[in-house]
């Protein structure tokens, strides 16, 4: 059964939020919308003036997603803040991303999911497809799906980058299962022999 | 929904105690994106009351809450489930308050803010800890039902009151000195009061003291460090070290020399062991049973045996009589014997006839159960069907006369209770030397007067 965002979504908007290297939201919904079967749109950046957590450099991705699933209203798809900067929750250290299960926004942010953040080369392309990943993790949650025991599965925790360079960029066969049809991606082009 | 409801498995039931509404929310979404099942409370108080009500695997405890303290919190959860896995959780790393609560028994401690990594993997270890010990439950009761000793049988008074003590004795720590005759089933005794005891699951170590050289004894009892003494190449632990946890039966504590008799006080006094050739003190964990067929407080009197080890030794007793003594637990043991060895030696299921039970029941069983055991099991070998005649037993039995004194002059008594004796230890001269109340040089000596031959088949 699709309910809540499976049943709202008809497009994906992600909305720059404070600090982006320029492009890079585009690169993203490009890379998105062959992912998923969603218009993918870019809106204009915004300053949602989210606070910052106290003594640490990181924007706090709870009061982030509260503002974020303020904006997203019924006939408006899913949001999806993506940010440059750095994210968590007070409680923990960082997060990559967060989302609320069967929610209808969810935020992401690029800063670790970029090479340098490691004091390793730029790799815009490396950086991206991290980027598409987790997102699609956080649409994942946000179809209502929790973690997935697979480590080979998109839905697995990932606690750190190896981590999420090692669970790949597919859903297990039982996630992909419950997935609804916009999420499951494009068919696959039938064999042409 | 509730504590109590049902899980799937490898999933948890995680109860979060803390002021601040921010933690509770995002630990409880988080840990419920693991597909967990999660409970929170704000106070010391609602977290008592929520676990007083259900089940839960694993608490994750705010040290610094108003109210109750959050060490004093985790005193009292633990008290109201003890299974509980509670880690605690601050906001400042202080080693002090980290010892104390592992010390109280805390699952572990952490500090905020956490790592996602080391949060996912704390939980994964807790999880793996509660299944293995689960597992860990499953097989230890498993292992009761395998590995129980035989039940401590006899009809007798005499026994009843034996297997009591053995089951009020079990419980307690106490050492525990066990007379009786040779082959009335000591060892059988003590491997009760351990199976039994509290200790059962750690190891029971026997030592038969009578049948090592001082010198071998203490190696063995105390262990050695390398270079110890000539041909010490490595370092051995003793007995003592390998019982950790559990029992040390200690054989023919009677024949201990007066050198090992002050070695053994101190250990039991300061439950330490010092290796021989060592220095260092090891702190050793075990209980004493000993078992002797001498008159200890005999041998205390004649002072060759120390009287404060025979205290200490001797805080519970436990006689056996000899068989002699209780004719009706003959019928009883001969008919269990009957069945092991009728299945161990994959025979059909086999019975006494009444001849033979009246022979079992007119002998006087000098070497006791130990002889008994041995009688029926040559009767099974020798057998050919399911009914155990009189004649399959040895001729010492089926020949002894009923209560009589046997032959006429002193000599021919000697040579037929010594080779009675002989019979009954299964031709094996220590044991019948000590049956007999004479060292090996004086049996080897009658055995030759009374020109004695073993049996070619055992018998």
């Amino acid at each position: 059964m699709e309910g809540g965002a499976a049943r709202l979504a008809e497009a994906v908007h992600l909305l720059p939020v404070g600090s982006v290297p320029p492009g890079t939201v585009e690169a993203l919904a490009a890379r998105l919308s062959r992912r998923v079967e969603l218009a993918c749109h870019v809106l204009s950046p915004r300053d949602l003036k989210v606070r910052r957590i106290p003594n640490r450099d990181q924007l706090d991705a709870g009061a982030l997603l509260e503002a974020l699933e303020a904006r997203a209203t019924a006939d408006a798809g899913l949001l999806v803040g993506v940010t440059g900067e750095d994210i968590a929750i007070p409680v923990f250290t960082f997060v990559f991303g967060l989302a609320r299960q069967g929610g209808r926004a969810c935020v992401v942010s690029l800063a670790r999911t970029d090479p340098t953040f490691y004091g390793l080369p730029p790799d815009p392309a490396l950086r991206d497809e991290r980027a598409v990943a987790e997102v699609l993790h956080e649409m994942g949650h946000l179809a209502t799906l929790e973690h997935c025991p697979d480590r080979g599965c998109l839905m697995s925790f990932a606690g750190n980058i190896e981590r999420v360079d090692t669970r790949g960029s597919r859903f297990c066969p039982s996630c992909a299962d419950r997935l609804p049809h916009w999420l499951r991606g494009p068919a696959p082009m039938p064999d042409l022999v | 929904m509730s504590a109590t409801t049902a899980v799937p498995p490898g999933t948890l039931r995680i109860l979060i105690v803390d002021d601040e509404t921010i933690v509770r929310d995002s630990l409880a979404a988080w840990f419920r994106q693991d597909g967990h099942h999660v409970d929170v409370a704000e106070s010391g108080k609602e977290a008592l009351r929520l676990v007083s009500a259900g089940r839960y695997d694993m608490a994750f405890l705010d040290i610094k809450m108003p109210g109750m303290d959050g060490l004093e919190v985790q005193s009292r959860l633990a008290a109201a489930d003890p299974e509980l896995s509670i880690v605690l959780m601050t906001a400042y790393a202080s080693v002090e308050t980290a010892v104390k609560a592992m010390k109280n028994g805390a699952y572990d401690y952490i500090v905020k803010p956490f790592d996602p990594d080391d949060l996912s993997m704390l939980v994964k270890r807790a999880a793996e800890h509660r299944s293995l010990r689960a597992e860990n439950i499953r097989l230890k009761k498993s292992l009761d039902t395998a590995a129980a000793p035989p039940p401590l049988l006899g009809a007798s008074p005499a026994m009843q009151h034996v297997v009591d003590l053995v089951a009020t004795v079990s419980a307690s720590d106490s050492t525990v000195l066990i007379t009786g005759e040779s082959g009335t089933g000591k060892e059988v005794v003590a491997r009760a009061i351990h199976a039994a005891s509290p200790r059962r699951y750690n190891p029971m170590v026997v030592v038969n003291c009578g049948a090592l050289p001082e010198g071998i004894l203490e190696s063995e009892l105390f262990g050695h460090e390398a270079g110890a003494f000539t041909g010490a190449r490595a370092r051995h632990k003793g007995k003592f070290e390998a019982a950790e946890g559990g029992t040390v039966f200690l054989d023919e504590i009677g024949e201990v020399s007066p050198k090992v008799q002050v070695e053994l006080l101190r250990v039991l006094e300061e439950k330490v062991v010092t290796r021989l050739g060592g220095t260092t003190p090891v702190p050793v964990d075990f209980r004493i049973i000993s078992a002797t067929n001498r008159d200890l407080q005999a041998a205390v009197k004649e002072g060759s045996f120390r009287e404060d080890l025979y205290w200490r030794l001797n805080v519970v007793h436990v006689h056996i009589p000899p068989l002699r003594e209780r004719p009706e637990d003959v019928p009883v043991l001969a008919e269990q014997f009957l069945a092991k060895f009728a299945q161990s030696m994959s025979r059909r299921p086999m019975r006494f006839s009444p001849e033979a039970l009246d022979a079992l029941a007119a002998y006087p069983w000098p070497g006791n159960v130990r002889e008994l055991q041995n009688a029926v099991e040559r009767a099974v070998v020798v057998g050919r069907n399911e009914v155990v005649r009189a004649e399959d037993l040895p001729l010492r039995i089926t020949q002894a006369p009923a209560g009589g004194p046997g032959p006429g002059s002193l000599a021919e008594a000697e040579r037929a209770h010594v080779l009675s004796v002989l019979d009954a230890s299964g031709w094996n001269i220590t044991r019948a030397a000590r049956v007999l109340d004479v060292d090996r040089v004086t049996l080897y000596n009658k055995i030759r007067k009374y020109e004695l031959k073993k049996p070619e088949n055992g018998a």
